[in-house]
């Protein structure tokens, strides 16, 4: 399977991509900003028309309105700041209508809509591989200078402001990133599917991880779990990938969850029966725990 | 040195004011309380002293600089149900430590003075036993306790708490409001405290402003000081 260039490439970009966007889903769950990817592919649809329409590079033009739909749901995001999720929908409404209206004026987009709708990681051009590079680079070194910053503001933003931290820029920032991330993730989940690979990934580790550092290290290794078993079930099986790959992180979510599940039930169970039973009719005194 | 001024601030929510033309300074090295009943804009009160919020009408300057000519160091305690994020993967050690995340201290390696300062706070609000747990795991008034010890870590110049002791039971909010008193006599920190719990604390403070609510008109900010005061009734 591997001496194929496609595949190669398709390895490379899953991979990337799958550690940059598993530890960016951690954050972004932390924010409760779970539905923005989902809001920033929408909107990034509207670019990927647009392009089209005006003879543009679709990828390139659908990379910009995705990062300029970032900083757009940032402002909206601070205007209903009790209500953060009105800012998604408003944005996804705004990017979902005007993708359509301009579909709707250029015809021959729509053969290739299917291809940014679920996304082709088997097609990944170099294009799209490079944009996901500098993005990766990007997006990468944001979240690591910037770890710190973004656990006191993902716990409290108002602590994080009495802090000295500059909230609104780090916001900002952490918004752009996250609709570069977005749009380098489309080419291989499509815009139905990117929030998959977001937020799956991040939504089992924060359940199971003991510790923050624990929980973006084990979001990424689902992360690329996810998409590297994916990819190999879509080609052994001859499957959409963007969906194998969804697929396989929604099991593994599933799977982690029940695991925990009855890990939980076992330990409950053998602690129990290392109880002492007091024998009928005995007093016992029962002192209460601070828990 | 005045590290906190508000001169004839106004401010409210929505279209009614809840502070109006208040004003009020704040020294290095005192010991605050503020109190009244609920709704009389005592958490509204810190908030607008640390820029949280801007005002209506008015001014707010926030020293930049300490007693000794550094940063100021801020280290605020919200009401903890509005803060409170208990699904937050975290262990108390990490959280705790995040205190020492102070600006321009991103990029730097924790030394060994953040781990000792981590310590220390942890025992002085008795939860270092619980260093590896994670935060979603403690009750109500460990969280308290761990917000509280955040803040410690920090080693700031100014601290301001609103309502640090809820959730706590009467030894450890006892316990809590000794280590206060240290804070200001040992360490010479500034407190500000929002407070329902004036007994144990009001031989030690240095000025007590009470915010009343006003009948007419919608709420204002008066004060019935017991200790010599700058703040300046309304009307």
């Amino acid at each position: 399977m591997l001496h194929y260039d496609f595949m190669q490439r398709a390895f490379c970009a899953g991979g990337i991509i799958a550690l940059l966007a598993s530890a960016l889903g951690v954050y972004l769950l932390l924010r409760r900003q779970a539905l923005m990817a989902d809001m920033l592919s929408h909107v990034s649809l509207a670019g990927v028309a647009g392009g089209a329409y005006f003879h543009w590079n679709p990828t390139l033009a659908g990379f910009a309105v995705a990062v300029l739909g970032a900083v757009a749901v940032e402002y909206v995001r601070r205007s209903y700041k009790t209500f953060s999720e009105i800012s998604v929908a408003i944005i996804m409404v705004g990017g979902l209508s005007v993708s359509m209206i301009v579909m709707s004026l250029n015809k021959g987009i729509n053969k290739s809509l299917s291809s940014y709708l679920f996304g082709s990681v088997v097609a990944v051009n170099g294009t799209e591989l490079r944009l996901m590079i500098v993005a990766a680079a990007i997006g990468g070194l944001f979240l690591y200078l910037l770890r710190r910053p973004l656990y006191q503001m993902s716990f409290d933003e108002e602590t994080a402001r009495t802090n000295g931290l500059p909230v609104g820029w780090i916001s900002l920032g952490f918004s752009v990133v996250t609709g570069m991330i977005v749009a380098a993730a489309m080419p291989i989940v499509g815009v139905l599917l990117v929030s998959a690979l977001i937020v799956l990934p991040g939504s089992l580790a924060i359940r199971i991880a003991p510790s923050f550092t624990a929980a973006i290290f084990i979001a990424m290794i689902i992360g690329i779990t996810g998409v590297f078993t994916g990819i190999t079930a879509s080609y052994s099986f001859s499957t959409p990938p963007g969906a194998t790959i969804s697929f396989v992180l929604l099991l593994i979510l599933l799977g982690g969850l029940g695991l925990k599940k009855a890990w939980r039930a076992w330990g409950k169970r053998s602690s129990a029966d290392r109880q002492v039973v007091p024998a009928a009719g005995s007093l016992q005194r029962v002192s209460l725990s601070e828990d | 040195m005045e590290l906190v001024s508000l001169r004839n601030v106004t401010f409210g929510y929505g279209d009614v004011p809840c502070l109006q033309d208040a004003s009020l300074e704040i020294h290095a090295g005192e010991f605050i309380a503020v109190t009244g009943p609920n709704g009389a804009a005592k958490s509204t009160l810190l908030k607008l002293a640390l820029k949280l919020l801007r005002p209506w009408q008015g001014d707010v300057t926030l020293s930049m600089r300490n007693v000794s000519g550094g940063k100021l160091v801020i280290g605020y305690v919200p009401q903890q149900i509005s803060a409170f994020n208990a699904g937050f993967p975290s262990t108390v050690w990490e959280f705790v430590q995040s205190g020492r995340f102070r600006q321009g201290a991103w990029l730097r390696r924790l030394n060994d003075v953040d781990r000792e300062a981590t310590e220390q706070a942890l025992r002085q609000v008795g939860m270092w036993e619980f260093r590896k747990r994670k935060i979603g795991e403690l009750s109500g008034g460990q969280k308290q306790k761990i917000i509280l010890a955040r803040a410690f870590a920090m080693e700031p110049d100014l601290l301001v708490l609103d309502e640090p002791t809820t959730g706590m039971d009467a030894e450890s909010r006892q316990q809590f409001y000794r280590l206060l008193k240290d804070q200001v006599r040992l360490h010479g920190r500034t407190v500000m405290m929002v407070t329902h719990h004036l007994a144990e604390v009001e031989g030690d403070l240095d000025r007590l402003i009470t915010l009343e609510r006003k009948e007419e008109g919608g709420w204002k900010c008066c004060t019935t000081t017991s200790c010599s005061g700058h703040f300046v009734p309304a009307g």
